[in-house]
């Protein structure tokens, strides 16, 4: 397994879209966060930069770093069948489960490291400049604020899978992409406010996977709709079914 | 050696691949021929178990492709040189496939070398042309040193320099005893590199043993004769049931007689000849000959003019 993840690292980190993808993901939310604390970090009125907020602004911003590193992970697989490397791949590793496993785990373990790279950066820097610019910020005062920010690291890594997942079954990288980028942002919305009308439920859309994972990166508290723990849950729940199945088909079908 | 068994696979309603068998032995080249669409590389995929077949088996060496732990070591496969992330470079390709396998990273730099791309070796795949990215393929096949070898068109886009090269290297592999299957449309070049061969049509078996054997068995045999008294000889050789083809005042192609018959018809009227040679037809002759039934597709008659 060692040598599958090696190989899987070199595939990964020796495609350039992989490292403009990468470094998009990283430097968005860090310029927005730290903008954000240097330009509202001297404001003390109404509009005067907090620990909430600048926790806020990171969590927010790290959505669009999930949604990259979604592209990411769903372009792995889908650029083996594309360029049709897939078949070396399997000629090389017949057992096509190790393959799938090795390449998952890598791709999972760099889009974390995004993740992470990104919370740590935007935190302690957001906070420094912040503060050196007069503002309040403590993270003891607002106690969903470490929560929030280890959910947006969780959020990044089950986008991560979800856009494997959709990569493994769709085997396209238009396709996959498209329905990662149109499914959170439009599709969701749509099919959640459609079956609150039909069946009379107003919060069905917080149930929705992309809508219930966000619940993750929120500070603030909510009183309907899924839990942080739990919203989590149902999105890494519906990113690892996706992931299972479409190890299934690639096992299955011709390469 | 490999040992192909009852394989069947379907596309569809399109059987592909039809219960085919063949064994191909190590030491030498073996061609592999057929007709466009007559399930070649669909054979090479499942043999590789990347396309599911519906029945058989395929054993290399008496193992079943899925069962062996680093195949590079033990079957080389280049069905499509165009496998290759065009983003990637020559050695980031083979530095990935070697890693698969736990083979050095010095391997890469001496199938670079080997195949005379090291100059190239860090450029991306895109700017390559297509005789490099066979080269590439091949340096690929390379890697695990393997002792089975199995090619698909490898000639393709190969300059003369290049198709020569790619002989050389295939007729040297099975030298050293190694299993060498290679499907090429450039029949010349098999003439030319392989001792064994295997054709399919439509899926299906015709023809297997060697190129000598196929060739004699289904190539079309005449004799050349030139001699300035030349018409002479027509009387005598249609009584003997022999058919002339007129090639020009001197030079006749006579079917259905030998040289040694020829040879005494003309002695017994003190004929001069200048030649009689017995001739046989290529081995494209004969692959066309065997698999005129199973051509799933075949061209127009080009008429002179517009």
């Amino acid at each position: 397994m060692i040598n599958l993840l090696r190989a899987e690292w070199i595939k990964l980190r020796t495609v350039r879209m992989n490292w403009v993808l990468g470094n998009i993901a990283i430097v968005f939310p860090l310029v927005v966060t730290l903008l954000t604390a240097y330009f509202r970090g001297d404001d003390t009125g109404f509009n005067g930069l907090n620990t909430q907020d600048l926790v806020s602004t990171l969590t927010g911003t790290t959505v669009v770093c999930s949604l990259l590193c979604g592209v990411i992970a769903a372009a792995a697989i889908t650029s083996e069948f594309g360029f049709g490397t897939i078949r070396p791949t399997f000629a090389a590793t017949p057992r096509r489960l190790r393959v799938l496993v090795a390449k998952g785990v890598v791709t999972l373990l760099t889009t974390t490291a995004i993740g992470a790279t990104v919370i740590a950066i935007g935190w302690f820097g957001g906070s420094s400049i912040a503060r050196s610019r007069g503002a309040s910020i403590e993270l003891s005062t607002v106690d969903t604020a470490v929560p929030a920010m280890v959910g947006a690291i969780v959020l990044v890594a089950v986008m991560s899978l979800a856009g494997y997942g959709l990569g493994l079954l769709m085997r396209s990288t238009p396709a996959a992409v498209a329905t990662l980028i149109v499914w959170p942002l439009i599709a969701e919305g749509l099919i959640g406010g459609l079956l609150g009308l039909i069946t009379g439920k107003k919060n069905l859309s917080s149930w929705m996977p992309f809508q219930a994972g966000l619940r993750m990166v929120f500070v603030d508290r909510f009183a309907e709709g899924p839990s942080r723990l739990a919203g989590g849950a149902v999105f890494a729940g519906v990113a690892l079914l996706l992931v299972a199945l479409g190890s299934l088909a690639v096992s299955r079908r011709d390469a | 050696m490999i040992t192909v068994g009852d394989l069947t696979k379907r596309f569809g309603s399109k059987l592909a691949v039809d219960h085919l068998g063949f064994e191909v032995r190590p030491g030498v080249v073996t061609g592999f021929l057929g007709p466009n669409g007559s399930g070649k590389s669909t054979t090479m995929r499942c043999m590789l178990e990347l396309d599911r077949a519906e029945s058989g088996t395929t054993l290399f060496d008496g193992r079943r492709f899925r069962d062996l732990d680093q195949p590079l070591h033990q079957v080389g496969a280049l069905l499509d040189a165009g496998y290759v992330h065009p983003g990637r470079s020559g050695r980031n390709h083979l530095r990935w496939l070697a890693a698969s396998n736990g083979l050095p990273r010095r391997r890469v730099d001496e199938v670079l070398e080997l195949v005379g791309l090291t100059s190239v070796a860090g450029a991306r795949v895109r700017t390559y042309s297509l005789g490099m990215k066979q080269r590439l393929g091949l340096a690929g096949v390379l890697l695990g040193d393997p002792t089975t070898v199995i090619l698909d068109e490898p000639a393709n886009g190969l300059d003369p320099e290049g198709i020569r090269w790619i002989r050389d290297v295939l007729t040297h592999l099975a030298s050293q005893g190694r299993t060498v299957l290679v499907s090429s449309h450039q029949l010349s070049e098999i003439a030319l590199m392989a001792h064994d061969l295997i054709v399919i049509g439509q899926g299906r078996l015709l023809e297997q043993g060697t190129v000598a054997e196929f060739v004699e068995r289904h190539a079309e045999r005449w004799v050349r004769v030139q001699s300035p008294g030349i018409f002479e000889l027509q009387q005598p050789l249609e009584q003997h049931g022999a058919t002339i083809e007129v090639i020009d005042d001197t030079t006749w192609h006579v079917r259905g007689s030998d040289s040694r018959t020829i040879g005494e018809l003309a002695a017994a009227r003190s004929v001069v000849l200048y030649e009689l040679s017995p001739q046989t037809g290529s081995l494209e002759d004969a692959f066309l000959q065997v698999t005129a039934a199973a051509q799933e597709y075949r061209s127009g008659h080009v008429d002179g003019g517009a």
